[in-house]
């Protein structure tokens, strides 16, 4: 049992770099492989593979609009991340016309959609000097969230679940006159870690509610409430599959919410695999 | 002014109407459906299986020389099946024009709500049992579960039902 515990911490402390980069997936695994011993450094290596991939996006962005602008008679397909240097298609001129325009007009509204992105999420208040964070437990993974985007923290009560809804919506729970939309934060986080086992001993007992919105995650545990350094966090800005993320506490290596985006998704009803930027 | 007064609150009261509910119970949750549509309220009696129904019939009952079709509630909101108890009953609504019965653990009671206390249900997933819930309500601090009857069952199964 105790064995089992251990290995479920492990496979949860790796939980967050899976999540953040596919590539880095690999590297974890191999860590598996060759056992403890280098826990620490392979930690720190993690996070510096983790904040090279983010780099290595941007300048991924940023050449492909150089290249766009700098030569527009070159038409590049849509392809998705690792893919993106192997194909240049040679058209007619017509068509090469016709589908520039196409491009561009993508490529512009996409520019546009991600330059709001970028703003909203740096304009935010804890983006200046210091702020404070509450960490908070969820089946072994810890997540961070801004306290002045914190609604209010309940302990946890009666929830009545609707049929109909996806897995991850634990139900409605009444607080007073309210009507709080409790989200089963394990199983819209990492669904795919979600097994039976796990599941059954999750053991909920508050409710963190997102700004002032319906919407609230559900905790085993509150951690504490930290006060952070703009450096102590690697913020991320750029439009990525994961827009509910707002950044990587570095100490910690956990996840900082980003909770305006994260109303917005669950407002669509998206869990977390079926956002695509 | 206080006649433009009056006739604004007249107007308010007139949108904000008051309905009625009969609630009944499944598994612990508290749902309710609409007053008009439920012509009476049954113990539960035999019910007879019909071979080759559609797994959300659970059968028939005469009721005084009328074939009704009784549709497994449970089943319809996903979940599990339970043993028939004292409580159980048999609700006959009429809906889509057609006379059926539906089962449930237990009927509660018959509520006042008004029409502006009625709040949508989260607009989240799209399953098709999603759509039963016309709004939820909070009852004496539990939250109670309006159930749209027309959705209960799509237009194909409702024309289904009407050959039994």
């Amino acid at each position: 049992m105790a064995k089992a515990l251990s290995a479920s911490k492990k496979v949860m402390k790796n939980y967050l770099s899976e999540l953040l980069t596919d590539d880095l997936c690999n590297q974890v695994n191999k860590n598996h492989e060759s056992p403890s011993k280098t826990t620490s450094i392979s930690e720190n290596k993690r996070l510096e593979v983790l904040l090279k991939n983010v780099n290595a996006e941007l300048k991924i962005a940023s050449a492909e609009v150089n290249t766009q602008n700098s030569a527009p008679q070159i038409i590049k397909p849509k392809a998705k991340q690792g893919t993106q240097n192997s194909h240049i298609i040679e058209v007619s001129s017509e068509a090469r016309l016709s589908s520039n325009e196409d491009t561009l007009t993508t490529q512009k509204s996409a520019d546009i959609l991600a330059t709001k992105i970028i703003k909203r999420k740096t304009e935010k208040t804890y983006r200046q000097g210091d702020f404070q964070v509450l960490f908070f437990n969820v089946g072994g993974l810890t997540v961070a969230v801004p306290l002045i985007e914190l609604g209010g923290i309940h302990a946890i009560d009666k929830i009545t679940p609707l049929m109909g809804k996806p897995e991850w919506f634990k139900g409605v729970m009444l607080h007073r006159e309210n009507k709080i939309n409790v989200v089963d934060t394990a199983l819209w986080v990492m669904p795919e870690k979600c097994d039976t086992i796990m599941k059954e001993s999750l053991n909920y007992q508050y409710i963190i509610m997102l700004s002032d919105s319906a919407w609230g995650l559900t905790a085993e545990s509150l951690v504490d409430t930290v006060t952070l350094n703009q450096e102590q966090v690697k913020w991320l800005d750029s439009p990525s599959k994961r827009p509910w993320l707002a950044g990587l506490v570095k100490d910690k290596m956990c996840a900082l919410l980003d909770v305006d985006s994260l109303i917005e998704l669950l407002n669509e009803g998206s869990g977390i695999y079926q956002v695509d930027s | 002014m206080s006649d433009e007064k009056s006739s604004t609150t007249d107007k308010t009261n007139a949108k904000d109407e008051i309905l009625q509910w009969v609630t009944f119970k499944l598994e612990s949750e508290s749902y309710g459906i609409n007053v008009m549509q439920v012509q009476e309220i049954l113990r539960y009696n035999e019910v007879a299986p019909v071979p080759g129904a559609p797994s959300y019939v659970l059968g028939i009952i005469n009721l005084r020389g009328n074939v009704v079709t009784v549709i497994d509630t449970r089943s319809r909101f996903n979940l599990s099946p339970c043993e028939i108890t004292d409580d159980t009953r048999i609700i006959v609504i009429e809906s889509e024009q057609q006379i059926v019965g539906i089962l449930v653990d237990s009927a509660s009671e018959v509520v006042y709500l008004k029409a502006s206390e009625i709040e949508a249900a989260p607009n989240v997933g799209n399953e098709e049992s999603a759509q039963f819930i016309q709004g939820v309500t909070n009852r004496e601090g539990e939250l109670l579960i309006l159930v749209d009857l027309d959705k209960l069952l799509s237009d194909d199964e409702w024309d289904e039902l009407k050959q039994f």
